[in-house]
């Protein structure tokens, strides 16, 4: 590339901005090589997750959000902040940073789009979520032994169809029965929901897209954490 | 009823059908005013003085899941003295006159054709192809032996034997309904009688005499629009045909809102088949009358309709329609009593019904096939028909493909800032001219195009209310060659610039197809990011889709496209291929055609030997499930872009804007990556 920069000669809050716009313009290999140079220097990995690769998608988020970038761009952007996630991961574990928090993510029973829920996945990765992905047409039975098995802070369930929607009840009443409805944070989506619907069904939250999607699951974990103490 | 909770409230919804209108109301507001304050004109000739009675509406009673209100006559104020006496004049029953009614809770209102001040224009004509004429019903005359003592015969024998000495005719059976006034005809007709035979099986009709005249409707069940042509089965000729709106819309306009209607309240699905059957009985009887025949004159009936239309009509719950792996109750072919559906023709009139092929591909796609002959092409052929589902075919007389792609009803004006179905008002066709920006449209129900340049009048009745399918497509194509957005579909900010019609709200910009003044709401008709960002993945499910079936086919190109769906005037290709929503072609060898599936109902109809052949289309035709399909979600993304991030389009290369800036190269580039890697 002809506007080669040499970020070794630039300022740490220079190269935090310099992800941000990589993240921005999906280009992963200049966010990799900048996340090695931040790490070089000595910061912490938590703090490069933090300070750089989550704070830039929250800025692709509000963009999305507001209709400035589309799913090519946002698709662009989460794949560049997993390759520097992925730098970061073993480190992360290492050192016992703290967790931003986990996701299962399906769609229900009956349903077979999953479009929209791989970019709602990949932008709660881009917030530093740690995303199980359970695919499309997911019973009952699939959601509650994924819960046994990566006790997440959160279950998303997402449904194209109104005559599928119904399901997400389905899955909430066995959460109840088994006890653990509480120790989750349930968040619906999907083209034919609406917050009524998310309601009358015990779901915590619908979200109309995938940066909602990321806002409210953000929010209600602070909430969640802070009642907790 | 919790009417002390609607008593709080200042405002109600309105809803309005079939327009699908809809809104907020001030409590106490009058219904003629609500209804114009929403964009629906109703006739009216004493302007409101309760005498004309022409501003009749329905009021809908029930809980409506679909649009999360409980409508009924007395959330209208009651009716008083004038109203009383000028329905008394006109003998008006069981409905309101709209200015005389007070808006006092949500309703639901249905607006009877008759009422509406710009009727209904379907597009669903029949069209002028050459059909085989070989009908499932014959008519022969013939002398039967009179009965005379010493004879044991029945009657229904002495005419079989003459059927079959006579006219080879063997193994005849009898329809039960004409057997309790066979003796009584063939005295009438001293022993000479006219019998209509149905594939040379069975007697459905015997007449007095010498007749001639068999009769037959062909009929196309669409989620909005139901349409019937009535058919002279021995000339070919289409003596009438008639449409009117698929009365279920009230219940949900999209397919799957229906299903859940009928598998989720009680009694849905039995409401949804008898409001089907009924406008099919309306219907038959308003194009017989028009060709001076009466409904008993209709002997066999073509049905086709999407899959969960299908079920409904033949009184299946279509529950397994809507959830995966949409499972059909049946996908043959069927032949019917047109009685045992509860269609009141003749007595012993017959009904067929076109095949389906899969979940989401039915008779409809039959239909369109048996039109538009894909399956007779030596050049590989693509075969659209847009709509909620757009159903892809491709192909050649080789191999045939099919897919359903869910495109959602963003093409039908639905999740459209002020989309529209296509009926009067509804803009259908835009011009942007890339100098000045301003636009010229051409408004269904008035037959000219309009000049929207600020401080130029036009007449009342170009006034447009919305915009429909074949409007949105246009006006977004023409957006993006005029540069007011960008091939990643987004708002360009210099071209706020250029012209005032592009405005921002916040961050996010829009275009001001219509001011104010020019409108008929009063309000300005706008097509907002988030419009062109509904289009967008539209029409990427259905590109997309499109290209898995070509990677199945193995071509890389194709040669010939028709485009069929009846949203508004037929799609221009142009400006479907502009937008991607098809892929490069020779635009000379793209055609749109109006509602083929309808078409498709009558050649079956009318030639016997096809409704074989549709059974066998439908059993050789190969159904990919597209979704399912491992490069979807990468053909899908890709797709996004105007006309598409990766594809070339040489037949458009002189018209496309030059766009091919260093970042949309390195987005290119990034894409294509992304979908060499396969899925994450």
């Amino acid at each position: 590339m002809s506007d080669e920069i040499d970020i070794t000669q630039m300022e740490t809050s220079e190269i935090l901005e310099l992800i941000q716009d990589d993240l921005y313009d999906g280009l992963a290999d200049e966010v990799e090589k900048s996340v090695h140079e931040l790490l070089n220097r000595g910061m912490t990995p938590h703090d490069v997750l933090t300070q750089g690769l989550v704070a830039g998608m929250e800025v692709v988020g509000v963009d999305f959000r507001d209709g400035i970038l589309f799913v090519p761009e946002v698709l662009m952007a989460a794949k560049s902040m997993k390759a520097g996630m992925e730098i970061l991961r073993p480190l992360l574990a290492e050192t016992g940073a703290p967790q931003v928090g986990t996701m299962v993510i399906g769609t229900v029973k009956g349903d077979i789009h999953d479009i929209g829920k791989n970019l709602v996945a990949m932008m709660m990765e881009g917030a530093g979520f740690s995303v199980i992905n359970l695919g499309i047409n997911n019973d009952v039975t699939n959601f509650l032994n994924a819960i046994e098995e990566h006790k997440p802070d959160i279950l998303g369930m997402s449904a194209l169809l109104t005559t599928t929607m119904p399901y997400m009840e389905v899955v909430i009443e066995a959460l109840k029965e088994q006890g653990i409805r509480d120790h989750l944070i349930v968040l619906v989506g999907g083209a034919p929901l609406n917050d009524a619907f998310a309601e009358e069904v015990g779901a915590d939250a619908y979200c109309r897209d995938a940066a909602v999607g990321v806002e409210t699951a953000k929010k209600l974990l602070a909430i969640r954490r802070e009642k907790l103490g | 009823m919790d009417n002390s909770k609607e008593d709080q409230k200042d405002t109600y919804q309105v809803f309005l059908m079939p327009s699908g209108k809809r809104g907020k109301v001030k409590r106490g507001t009058n219904l003629l005013h609500a209804a114009e304050k929403l964009g629906v004109e109703l006739e009216s000739i004493c302007g409101g003085r309760q005498t004309c009675g022409k501003c009749q509406v329905i009021v809908e009673s029930g809980y409506f899941p679909k649009h999360g209100i409980t409508s009924s006559p007395d959330h209208l104020s009651p009716p008083q003295e004038g109203e009383i006496a000028c329905c008394q004049q006109h003998g008006i029953t069981g409905r309101r006159l709209a200015c005389a009614a007070k808006v006092l809770g949500d309703v639901l209102i249905s607006v009877p054709e008759e009422s509406q001040a710009r009727k209904q224009i379907i597009a669903k004509a029949a069209s002028d192809r050459v059909i085989a004429v070989n009908p499932a019903l014959r008519q022969v005359y013939v002398k039967v032996e009179a009965a005379s003592l010493g004879d044991p015969r029945g009657d229904w024998e002495r005419l079989a034997l003459a059927l079959e000495t006579q006219w080879g005719l063997s193994e005849l059976t009898i329809d039960s309904k004409v057997l309790p006034n066979l003796q009584r005809i063939l005295r009438e007709g001293d022993f000479s009688v006219t019998v209509t035979l149905w594939q040379e099986k069975e007697v459905l009709q015997v007449q007095p005499g010498y007749c001639e005249g068999i009769y037959g409707l062909a009929v196309d069940v669409g989620s909005t629009t139901i349409a019937a042509h009535l058919c002279d089965l021995r000339t070919g000729e289409v003596l009438s045909t008639q449409a009117s709106m698929n009365p279920q819309v009230r219940y949900g306009e999209d397919l799957m809102s229906r299903v859940s209607y009928a598998t989720t309240e009680s009694q849905g699905l039995a409401r949804l088949n008898r409001l089907v059957i009924r406008t099919l009985n309306e219907l038959a009887e308003k194009a017989t009358r028009a060709a001076g025949l009466t409904k008993d004159d209709v002997l066999d009936v073509v049905i086709v309709g999407n899959t969960v239309m299908h079920h409904i009509l033949l009184g299946i719950n279509p529950v397994e329609l809507g959830r995966a792996p949409f499972a059909l109750a049946l996908f043959s072919d069927l032949d019917l009593k047109a009685r045992d559906i509860g269609l009141g023709l003749n007595l012993a009139a017959r009904v067929h019904t076109l095949p389906l092929i899969a979940g989401h591909v039915g008779a409809d796609n039959v239909g369109v096939m048996l039109s538009e002959s894909p399956h007779e092409q030596d050049e590989i052929m693509l075969l659209v028909d847009v709509g909620t589902n757009a159903e892809i075919v491709l192909g050649d007389r080789q191999k045939l493909l099919v897919a359903s792609s869910p495109t959602g009803p963003a093409f039908e004006g639905a999740q459209i800032t002020h989309g529209q179905r296509a009926a009067p008002g509804a803009i259908e066709r835009v011009r942007i001219n890339p100098e000045t920006l301003e636009a010229q449209i051409r408004v269904i129900g008035f037959n000219d195009w309009i000049d929207l340049q600020d401080g130029k009048s036009i007449p009342p009745e170009a006034k447009p209310t919305g915009i429909c399918g074949s409007g949105i497509i246009e006006a977004i194509a023409e957006m993006f060659l005029s540069g007011i957005i960008n091939a990643s579909g987004l708002f360009e900010e210099s071209a706020r610039e250029r012209s005032v019609r592009v405005r921002y709200q916040g961050r996010t910009g829009e275009y001001v197809l219509v001011d104010n003044k020019h409108s008929a709401t009063g309000s300005p008709i706008v097509i907002t990011q988030n419009d062109v960002r509904a289009i967008q993945l539209a029409k990427a499910a259905l590109y997309a889709g499109t290209k898995l079936l070509m990677a199945h086919r193995g071509v890389d190109r194709i040669d010939r496209i028709v485009l069929a769906g009846a949203f508004g005037s037929f799609i221009s290709p142009f400006h479907a291929m502009v937008l991607g929503l098809i892929p490069d072609c020779d635009l000379d060898r793209v055609i749109a055609v109006g509602n083929a599936a309808g078409d498709g109902a009558r050649i079956a109809l009318l030639d016997i030997k096809m409704r074989q052949k549709a059974e066998q289309l439908a059993r050789w035709v190969d159904y990919v499930e597209t979704p399912l399909a491992a490069s979807f979600q990468e053909e899908f993304v890709a797709a996004l872009n105007l006309p598409h991030s990766l594809d070339l389009f040489p037949h458009l290369k002189e018209f496309l804007p030059k766009t091919d800036s260093q970042k949309e190269r390195k987005l290119r580039n990034k894409i294509r990556n992304l979908k060499g890697n396969g899925p994450s």
